[in-house]
């Protein structure tokens, strides 16, 4: 604790010479720049470094996923051909059940287009009703409650 | 008679205790200074969810100054317990020139008990907290650059804390008027509590009408420090930035800096569990709570008490004065300094960095970033830089943070 500090408390106004007054905000001016553009600065570097790593493992996971399935198809379809049933490809395409309206479904597409674009890579696998709460979400509620 | 007596007796009673018999001229000042501020703050909206709150306590405080009182003890003599049905048993005794006092305690006012909590620096993390639950530090780190313009900013800070001290003010003062510029209300009253309490109604007040005037303020000085083609630069569109990252931000800016500056630890750590809240997914129903519930109760009692330690006898002096041209002083300094750093970024990128987002480095979320936006589209409309300005939008909610760290530190200790 300094003494003009001490001076505040007891409400005494601090006097400093114009000497240490050019002193004080010498330090003050030289300390902040200083520490807040050296924090900031160090703060950029590790977020450079770690987004970096993170989209290259992302990266990585992506491409090591779609190899998985590019192996396994051509040896199964020369040598045995398979006839496979006609079937929607539930992956690609939305499934609509329960009596979700197709509007319904366009103004959620068009929710995700317009937050994530047409090149990205959003995609809706399927679109459910919220049903009642879970086992857990009932507990919450009931703990709660309770008192009341 | 002896009913009229009483009646006359009673009514004077109650006149000596009313406050037509007890307030004095500035109280009366300071009722219509907090008169003009509901005004602003329910007629012209200016911050209202903290502007109503804090006049309406300046408006207690002066009509009842005890409710801001805090507790004490009172002595009396065995006649007076025996008067005031105070029971003798207990009560330590004080002899004083041969007569017998007992001690008496009475309570505080209900603003002195709620006011502990901006003393003691409870309430302001609380609220980082909740910013830190409503806070998106996606653009931040899809463009991590926007941090230098969130530190530059700070730099009114400092150079406001000169002016200060060259006025008259302490060194904890001046830190205290200085960090007006940082345009974080929070970290203001944090600062000032723990530098100069005796001005903390003054600072907040200056501090919370500057934020609510920031799109009166900025622009003639955006416009000033830029020319036409800087300002109708049009940004890059900012990479999407995945949850992984987005989850490891607050943990690892926590870890950062509250080993190198642990006097921000406070804020910082209160702000980044907020977001790791909000961004882990798995907490929703305290992310939602204490971005609703818990950050709307500490705003009245913020704001409340805040306000009421601006009673006349404190308030109306030439400092108030000094406290509000500086406050305007470090804001403007803040706001110029960040559109300068942009401008040296517009450089070093070859016309890339739109300046105007500089101006969004002093905190003041999401209303500077706004402002960005707003004056950038008045050169041109189909530029949107909204989301580039919340990059140092939120940096300066941290630069702030360590600027009041470094402050506490240089100057607190």
């Amino acid at each position: 604790m300094n003494l003009s500090y001490l001076a505040n408390a007891s409400g005494i106004a601090a006097e400093y010479s114009l000497y240490e007054k050019w002193i004080a905000s010498a330090k003050v001016i030289l300390t902040g720049f200083a520490v807040v553009f050296a924090v900031l600065l160090l703060l950029i570097a590790i977020i450079k470094l770690y987004s970096t790593i993170v989209i290259k493992v992302q990266d990585r996971s992506i491409v090591k996923k779609n190899k998985k399935v590019k192996v396994a198809q051509p040896g199964d379809t020369l040598k045995k051909p398979v006839v496979i049933p006609v079937q929607k490809n539930t992956a690609d395409e939305p499934a609509v059940s329960d009596g979700i309206d197709d509007e319904v479904v366009a103004v959620i597409a068009a929710a995700v287009t317009a937050m994530y674009g047409t090149k990205g890579k959003a995609k809706i696998k399927s679109i459910k009703k919220s049903g009642g709460r879970s086992a857990w979400a009932n507990a919450g509620i009931l703990d709660n409650t309770r008192p009341f | 008679m002896e009913i009229i007596d009483g009646f006359f007796k009673a009514i004077t009673g109650i006149f000596n205790e009313s406050g037509i018999s007890t307030l004095n001229w500035q109280n009366y000042v300071m009722i219509a200074i907090s008169i003009v501020l509901l005004y602003l703050a329910i007629k012209k909206q200016y911050e209202p969810l903290l502007l109503l709150p804090i006049a309406f306590g300046m408006l207690l405080v002066n009509l009842y100054p005890a409710i801001m009182n805090p507790p004490s003890v009172e002595l009396l003599t065995a006649d007076q317990c025996a008067a005031q049905h105070v029971e003798l048993a207990g009560h330590a005794k004080r002899v004083i020139d041969g007569v017998t006092y007992y001690e008496n305690p009475t309570y505080g006012g209900l603003l002195y008990y709620l006011y502990q909590g901006v003393k003691l620096g409870i309430y302001p993390p609380l609220i980082f907290l909740g910013i830190g639950c409503m806070t998106d530090f996606g653009p931040l780190i899809a463009n991590p650059k926007s941090l230098i313009l969130g530190a530059a900013a700070q730099i009114g800070i400092f150079v406001t804390f000169t002016g200060a001290i060259f006025l008259g003010f302490s060194e904890p003062e001046a830190g205290a008027i200085g960090i007006i510029g940082g345009a974080d209300g929070p970290t203001a009253i944090y600062v000032t509590t723990k530098l100069a309490p005796h001005l903390l109604g003054s600072i907040a007040i200056a501090a919370y009408s500057y934020m609510a005037l920031v799109p009166i303020i900025q622009p003639p000085i955006m416009k000033a420090l830029t020319t036409k083609k800087e300002r109708m630069v049009v940004m890059e569109q900012l990479r999407p930035v995945s949850k992984l990252e987005k989850i490891m931000f607050p943990i690892i800016v926590v870890i950062l800096i509250a080993i190198l500056l642990p006097d921000a630890a406070p804020l910082v750590g209160m702000l980044m569990l907020g977001n790791l809240f909000k961004e882990s997914g798995v907490v929703d129903r305290i992310a939602k709570a204490a971005q609703n519930e818990l950050m709307n109760i500490i705003t009245i009692f913020l704001g409340t008490t805040v306000g009421a330690t601006a009673s006349g006898q404190n308030f109306l002096s030439l400092n108030t004065i000094k406290i509000i041209v500086l406050g305007l002083i470090a804001f403007s300094m803040g706001t110029a300094f960040g559109v300068l750093f942009g401008k040296l970024m517009y450089k070093f990128t070859g016309g890339k960095v739109n300046p105007l987002i500089g101006s969004a480095g002093v905190s003041a979320v999401p209303m500077a970033a706004r402002v960005s936006q707003k004056v950038g589209q008045q050169e041109n409309p189909g530029n949107f830089l909204l989301m580039h300005a919340m990059g140092p939008n939120v940096a300066g909610v941290i630069g702030s943070a360590v600027a009041a760290g470094v402050l506490l530190n240089v100057v607190g200790h």
